[in-house]
C-alpha cells in the first residue's frame, strides 16, 4: 500500500512536468494548428536557463524561477517572430519543419555553449524527509513540485478563461480568419501564446532540473512524452492536456514500476495508439470535420 | 513459320529497346561510371572516403525517395520511415549472420529478406495507421517507430540494446548504385503510372478522388508498403555495410535526418530527393573539412549551421529547392509535354 502512494507521487510529480510542457503544445496548437516540434526543446533551455541563474548567480529559487520563465517566454516569442510568423500562412508542412530546424539549432547551440554533459540543478527546494503512519516515506520537494505544478495550472486556466486576452485567444482557436476582422490583433495574440507556453515549459524544466537530471537532448524525449501526453487528451484542450500527462505517467511509472523499465516507451506508445484508435481525436478534443 | 515468329520477337525486342531505351542507357552508363570509381579506389586512385560519403549519399536517397511516396506524393506527414529501415536492417542481419553462408546468395537473399520483412511490418502498419489522418497519423507512425526500436531493444535474440554485431560487410558502393537503379526504375514507373495519379490525386483533394472512385484506404496503404519495403531495402544494405547495428541508431533522430533531406529537396519529386540528400550530405562533410581546417574546435558549428540552413530554405523556399518539378531525365518521355502536374 505504501509502495503503491509512493508511485503514484511519483507519477503525480512526472505528470505534473508533463502537463507543464504539454500546456504549451496544446495552445500553440489551438491558434496556430502547428505542432511546434521546438517545444520540447524549449523546455530544455528554460531547465538550462534556470541552471545558469542558479549556479552562477547563486539564485534562490523566488526569484530564479520567475526569472527562468520570463526569459524562456522571450526565447519563446523570438522563435515564433524570426522562424514562424512568415509561414504562417504558407504550407502547414513548411511550418513543422521550420518547427524540427529550429529545435536542432537549439540541442546544439545549448550543446556546444553549456556542453553535453548530464547536470543536476541545485536542490533549491525544501527536501527534508516526512514519514507517515507505517513506513510511508514521502519527500517534500516532490509536494511542492505538484503544488506549483497545480497552481500554474489553475492560474492559466483563470487566464484563459477569465481575462479578455484569455478570450481573444480562444476565439482564435475557434476560427484564425475571422477573428481578426474583429479588431483582435492576432500577431499579439499569437505572441502571448509562445510567451505563456513558454514560460510554462519553463517552469517544467526547473522542475524537472530538481528532481531529476538535465542534458541538451532531454527535449527530444520530454517534448515527444508530453506531444503524446497531449493528443491522448485531445490537442488544443487545455483540460485534455493535464489529463492525459497524468494518464501517461502513470502508466510509465507503473510500467517501470511492476513490469520492466526496458519496456516503458513500448507500452506508452501502444496506449497511444489504442487510445488513438478509440478516440479518433483525442479524449477531449473536438472530433475533425471535413468540409467539402 | 519460325520467320514470323522471329519478326514478332524481333519487333517486341525493339519495342521494349524502343520503350526503355534512354532510361536504360543511362543507367548502364550510371553503373559504368561507379564501377570504374570502384575500381580506381580499388587501385587506390582514389581517396577511399569519398567512395564511403557516396555510399552513404547512395542509401540515404533510397530511403528519402521511398519516404517520398508517402510525404510527398501522397501528401501525408509520416514520422516513422526509421523504423521500417530498423526492420530491414535486422532481418538482414539475421540471415546473414545465422541463415546461410557467407557469400553471394546469403547476401542477395538477405536483401531479399530485408525488403520483404519490411514491407510486411509496413502493411501491418498501415492497416492501423490510415485509419487516421493528419497530425494523429503522424503521432501515429511516430509511436509504430519508438514501438519498433523498444521491441528491437527487448530481444535477446537481436543483441537487445547492445546491439547486433559480425554481420559480413558485403555492401559495397557498385552494390548501393545497382540497388539505387533498381528502385528509382521502380519508383519512377510507379509515380508515373495510374498508381502515382492516384496519390497525387489523393494528395491534392481527397474528398475529389474519393468521387473519382478512388479506394483511399487501399492505394495510402500500398504506398506506404511499399516505402517501408525500400525503407527495408536500405536497413539492409545499411546493417551489410556498418556490420554493427544498434536500435538507437534507427529511432525518431534518424527519421528526421531523412524529414531534413526530403524537405530540402523538395517533395513530390524524384528529383528533389536526390538533391536534397547529395546537397545535405556533402555541404555537411565540406562544412566538416572546412571548419576543422580553421580550427578543430569550430567543427561543433556544422551541427548549427545545417539547421540554420533548413529553416532558411523553408522561409525563402516553402517547397525545397526543387519544389515538385522533376529534371527531364527523369520523366517518362511522354510526359515531356505536359511539364507540370499539379499547381
Amino acid at each position: 500500500m505504501e509502495i503503491i502512494i509512493q508511485q503514484l507521487l511519483n507519477a503525480a510529480q512526472l505528470g505534473a512536468v508533463y502537463s507543464l510542457i504539454a500546456l504549451g503544445y496544446t495552445m500553440v496548437y489551438g491558434v496556430l494548428r502547428l505542432i511546434n516540434f521546438a517545444h520540447g526543446d524549449i523546455f530544455m533551455v528554460g531547465a538550462f536557463i534556470g541552471f545558469m541563474l542558479a549556479t552562477t548567480l547563486n539564485m534562490p529559487l523566488v526569484l530564479m524561477m520567475p526569472l527562468t520563465m520570463l526569459l524562456t517566454a522571450l526565447v519563446g516569442v523570438a522563435i515564433e517572430r524570426v522562424a514562424y510568423r512568415k509561414l504562417r500562412d504558407a504550407q502547414r508542412v513548411s511550418l513543422v519543419i521550420t518547427a524540427l530546424g529550429v529545435g536542432i539549432f537549439l540541442e546544439n547551440f545549448v550543446r556546444i555553449v553549456v556542453g553535453p554533459q548530464t547536470r543536476q540543478l541545485p536542490a533549491q527546494l525544501p527536501d527534508s524527509v516526512l514519514k507517515f503512519g507505517s513506513g510511508l516515506i514521502i519527500t517534500e520537494d516532490k509536494i511542492w513540485i505538484i503544488l506549483i505544478s497545480l497552481a500554474l495550472m489553475i492560474i492559466l486556466w483563470l487566464f484563459v478563461q477569465k481575462t479578455l486576452m484569455g478570450t481573444a485567444m480562444r476565439a482564435v482557436a475557434d476560427n484564425s480568419e475571422v477573428i481578426p476582422l474583429m479588431g483582435i490583433n492576432l500577431n499579439r495574440v499569437i505572441a502571448v501564446t509562445f510567451a505563456i507556453g513558454s514560460a510554462l515549459a519553463a517552469a517544467g524544466g526547473v522542475f524537472y532540473g530538481q528532481a531529476y537530471s538535465i542534458d541538451p537532448y532531454m527535449g527530444i524525449d520530454l517534448g515527444w512524452k508530453a506531444f503524446i501526453a497531449a493528443v491522448i487528451g485531445g490537442i488544443g484542450s487545455i483540460e485534455g492536456a493535464v489529463l492525459g500527462s497524468f494518464m501517461l505517467a502513470g502508466v510509465e511509472v507503473f510500467t517501470v514500476a511492476y513490469l520492466s523499465s526496458n519496456l516503458k516507451n513500448g507500452i506508452a506508445f501502444g496506449l497511444l495508439i489504442l487510445l488513438l484508435l478509440i478516440w479518433p481525436s483525442g479524449i477531449m478534443g473536438k472530433p475533425l470535420l471535413k468540409k467539402v | 513459320m519460325s520467320s514470323s515468329k522471329n519478326k514478332h520477337s524481333q519487333a517486341l525486342l525493339a519495342k521494349l529497346a524502343a520503350a526503355s531505351s534512354s532510361w536504360g542507357i543511362r543507367s548502364v552508363a550510371f553503373l559504368v561510371c561507379i564501377a570504374l570509381l570502384q575500381i580506381a579506389g580499388d587501385f587506390d586512385l582514389i581517396n577511399q572516403y569519398y567512395l564511403h560519403i557516396l555510399t552513404i549519399i547512395g542509401m540515404n536517397i533510397i530511403l528519402v525517395a521511398s519516404l517520398n511516396l508517402v510525404n510527398g506524393y501522397l501528401g501525408e506527414f509520416a514520422l516513422g520511415h526509421a523504423g521500417f529501415m530498423a526492420v530491414g536492417a535486422y532481418a538482414a542481419a539475421v540471415i546473414a549472420t545465422k541463415v546461410g553462408p557467407p557469400g553471394a546468395m546469403t547476401f542477395v537473399l538477405a536483401l531479399i529478406g530485408a525488403t520483404l520483412a519490411a514491407a510486411l511490418i509496413g502493411y501491418l502498419i498501415g492497416l492501423i495507421t490510415f485509419k487516421t489522418v493528419g497530425d494523429y497519423l503522424a503521432i501515429v507512425t511516430l509511436g509504430f517507430n519508438m514501438i519498433i526500436v523498444n521491441a528491437i531493444q527487448n530481444m535477446d535474440y537481436l543483441g537487445g540494446p547492445r546491439g547486433f554485431g559480425g554481420i559480413p560487410k558485403t555492401t559495397s558502393l557498385i552494390i548501393v548504385a545497382l540497388c539505387l537503379v533498381i528502385t528509382y526504375t521502380i519508383l519512377r514507373n510507379l509515380v508515373f503510372s495510374g498508381h502515382g495519379r492516384r496519390w497525387i490525386s489523393i494528395r491534392e483533394n481527397v474528398i475529389a478522388a474519393e468521387l473519382m472512385g478512388i479506394n483511399i484506404y487501399k492505394a495510402k496503404n500500398m504506398a506506404f508498403t511499399i516505402a517501408a519495403a525500400f525503407a527495408g531495402l536500405a536497413g539492409g544494405l545499411w546493417a551489410q555495410y556498418q556490420q554493427f547495428i544498434t536500435p538507437k541508431s534507427f529511432d525518431y533522430i534518424k527519421t528526421t535526418d531523412l524529414l531534413v533531406m526530403l524537405y530540402l529537396g523538395g517533395t513530390g519529386s524524384l528529383s528533389g530527393s536526390i538533391l536534397g540528400v547529395v546537397f545535405y550530405m556533402i555541404l555537411m562533410e565540406i562544412l566538416r573539412n572546412v571548419l576543422a581546417m580553421i580550427d578543430p574546435r569550430l567543427a561543433e558549428l556544422r551541427m548549427l549551421i545545417s539547421p540554420l540552413i533548413l529553416v532558411i530554405v523553408m522561409l525563402t523556399r516553402q517547397s525545397g529547392l526543387l519544389g515538385n518539378r522533376e529534371w527531364r531525365w527523369l520523366k517518362p518521355r511522354k510526359e515531356d509535354s505536359t511539364d507540370e502536374y499539379s499547381s
